[in-house]
This record gives structure tokens, sequence and C-alpha cells, in this order.
């Protein structure tokens, strides 16, 4: 399955481990193949664009700083670096959303966004095309479950606050939703 | 806490690779189950392709970043790479083959320090216990030699959490030792007080 952030030349992780020497120049093509998908993914979590610039920044300079860390045996430099962004992301929104609810006891997380407002959402590129395609082919409890946990950034127990589950079968709709996704994207792993 | 058999308890890990490569986990649970992870036979392979999928609802998401921030995210990057050099350079008079330590008592109070390279003409200055200086004052440190007596650089203010402040200076030259002067805040391109401690290192 060929990366469609894999342009010809060094593959990414070949970059980190220039990167990981203190390689400037490396870690700038880094951020030219990267940065877009960081930045486009913590603004996905947060729904901020100031906030989402500083954790993008934040996250880079984590790539920056521990690119030495990264193993290629565990997974690839993008699903590495993603983790990072998505993590800080996540520990973002999640103070917040704690600091919001001890103000105002909010009753209720944000909505469950709809398959339709994922694709109105990303950027129009063959990898959101597909995504939005296998998302289509989940269930609706599995496609909720899974969009909840990583593009609103809830843990899965306020995932089955939100939608009225135990929290078993949220990790099971998670798991089996996965797998779906697994096999319809065709991921190499 | 009571712990529950194995067989009651044994499923619960492997059903939280999902939430895990989703991130679902509060901290506590997720250091659980990294630490499951690393004894699981089947685990790694699964988080491994959820974490795979995870990247692909991540690209999905691209979107244009603001221009302004690859110029600062590129400036905070040499600015760490600056100071990972200075603490190289630290390092490398502290461990140069001709390094000479001297340390002392000062007149003010504390110890003072210093090591040398004179090969590499370089210093590196720490103390431990110098008193306080209100705002207006900064300790200013001091070549002094047969070269006449030449400004090394400012000791910044210790910072309440951590100990050690290092300074390094470089400009060292033949005999010269290092003396210390309390001096009006930013510094001054002569002493103007009495040193309180002179360092001959040898």
């Amino acid at each position: 399955m060929p990366d469609p952030l894999s342009p010809p030349g060094p593959d990414l992780g070949e970059l980190l481990t220039l990167v990981a020497r203190g390689d400037q120049v490396a870690f700038e093509t880094v951020y030219d193949r990267v940065a877009p998908v960081v930045f486009g993914l913590v603004l996905r979590v947060l729904r901020d664009a100031a906030q989402a610039e500083e954790v993008a920044q934040e996250a880079l300079l984590e790539v920056w700083r521990t690119a030495g860390r990264f193993d290629p045996a565990r997974g690839t430099a993008l699903a590495w670096m993603l983790t990072i962004a998505h993590r800080r992301a996540v520990d973002r929104v999640r103070s917040e959303r704690a600091a919001a609810e001890r103000e105002a006891r909010a009753a209720s997380a944000a909505p469950p966004p709809a398959a339709d407002e994922v694709a109105e959402t990303v950027e129009s590129s063959l990898e959101a095309e597909r995504v939005r395609h296998c998302l289509d082919g989940l269930t609706g409890a599995q496609r909720e479950s899974i969009t909840l946990a990583y593009y609103s950034g809830l843990s899965y127990p306020q995932v089955a606050s939100a939608l009225g589950l135990a929290l078993g079968t949220v990790k099971t709709r998670i798991r089996d939703g996965l797998r779906r996704l697994r096999d319809c994207l065709g991921v190499s792993w | 806490m009571v712990r529950l058999p194995w067989f009651l308890t044994w499923r619960r890990p492997h059903a939280l690779a999902g939430p895990y490569a989703l991130d679902a986990l509060d901290a506590a649970e997720r250091a659980r189950y990294e630490r499951h992870l690393r004894r699981c036979a089947t685990c790694p392979a699964e988080v491994r392709g959820f974490a795979a999928v995870a990247a692909s609802l991540g690209v999905a998401a691209a979107a244009t970043p603001p221009p302004a921030l690859k110029g600062r995210v590129l400036a905070d990057v040499a600015a760490l790479d600056a100071a990972r050099s200075a603490d190289a350079e630290i390092a490398a008079v502290l461990s140069a083959a001709d390094a000479r330590v001297a340390s002392a008592a000062t007149s003010a109070g504390g110890t003072a320090t210093v090591v040398t390279s004179r090969r590499g003409g370089t210093m590196v200055f720490t103390s431990s216990g110098l008193p306080v200086l209100p705002p207006t004052s900064v300790y200013e440190l001091w070549f002094i030699g047969s070269a006449g007596v030449r400004p090394a650089g400012l000791v910044p203010a210790p910072d309440p959490d951590d100990a050690a402040v290092l300074v390094l200076a470089t400009g060292l030259s033949g005999d010269d030792a290092v003396g210390v002067t309390v001096e009006p805040a930013g510094g001054t391109d002569a002493p103007t007080t009495t040193p309180i401690v002179v360092l001959t290192p040898r």
C-alpha cells in the first residue's frame, strides 16, 4: 500500500534517523511532510486554531527532541509522530474540558459527529476519501465510538456515557470497528 | 485492593487495545496497559495495526497549517540545538585532557569553582551558596592575566529549582586566573569592586 505522505526521496523513518543526529535540514523536510497532518489532526481534536497551533508546535518540537526513540519495529514513523501529536491534543482537550465541567457542569459532551461532518471538514485527499468510505462501512455505534474517541478526544468511559452504552460495549465496538477499518484500509502493519 | 483471580481479569487488558490505540485511556490505565503490552504475545501486532488505522484517521484530518508556524518551529529547533551544542561545549571543557580545576570560598560567602582548558581557551564557572544579590547587582567573571583584565561573562541569578548554574566562557589565555566581582546589573567592561575570589587553576 503506497503511503500518500511518502513522495520519492528518503522515507520518514530514515529522515528521523538524521533528525536524531541533529540534522536540521532533515527536520525541515519532515516538517514539510507532516505539519499539515499534525496541525489538521490537532485542530480536529481541539476545534480552536490558536490552541491547535500551540499544540502542533509543541508536538513538532517533541519530534525533534525525541526522534532517537522512534522504533520502526513498533510502527511507521508517521504513526509515531501522529501519536505524539494526538496525545498532546487529547491531554489539552481533556484538561480544558475538565475545567469547563468544573465550572459549568456542562451536561453533555460534544455531540457525536455524523459521518457527513467528517467528510466536510477533512481536506479532499485520496486518504480522506478512503477513510470516509471505510467509516461508512461501520455500524453507527462503531463509527461514533471511534470518532468520539479519536477526533473528539473522549476517553472510552466518556464515550460510553455520551452514547449511553456500557463500558464493555464501547470497548467491543471500538475493537470491532478498528478491525474492520484495518481490513478496509488495507493498512500495512 | 482486591486481587481478582487471573481468569476474571485476563480478558480485560486485551480488550483495551482499541481504546489504547485511540488514546482513549486515562494516564493510569495507559500505564497499566503498556505493562501488559510488554508481556502479551498477541497484543503488539494488534496495537500496531490499530495504530496504523489511527494514523489514517489522522491523515484524513490534514489541514493547511498557518504559514507562520513553520518559522516558529524551526526557530525553536535552532535554539534547542544551540543549547545542546553549548552543553556539549561545557562537557568538552569538563572532560578535556588538559582540564584544570580550582575551587575556593569567596569573601562574600559560598564557594566558586572553575574548570579551564588552556588549549581550548575555555572555562566553565559554577558556584554554590553565593549570596543572592538584589536585582540591581550581578556577579561578573573576569580573566585576569598578563593580557590584562577582560570580562568573561555574567553569572545568571540562581534558579530556585536548579542548584547548579554553569557558565561557559571563551577567551582564556596563557596565565589567566579567573576572578569574580559584584557589579551593577548588566555588568561592566572593567571591574569596579575588589574581587570576592580569584581562582588560579593548576
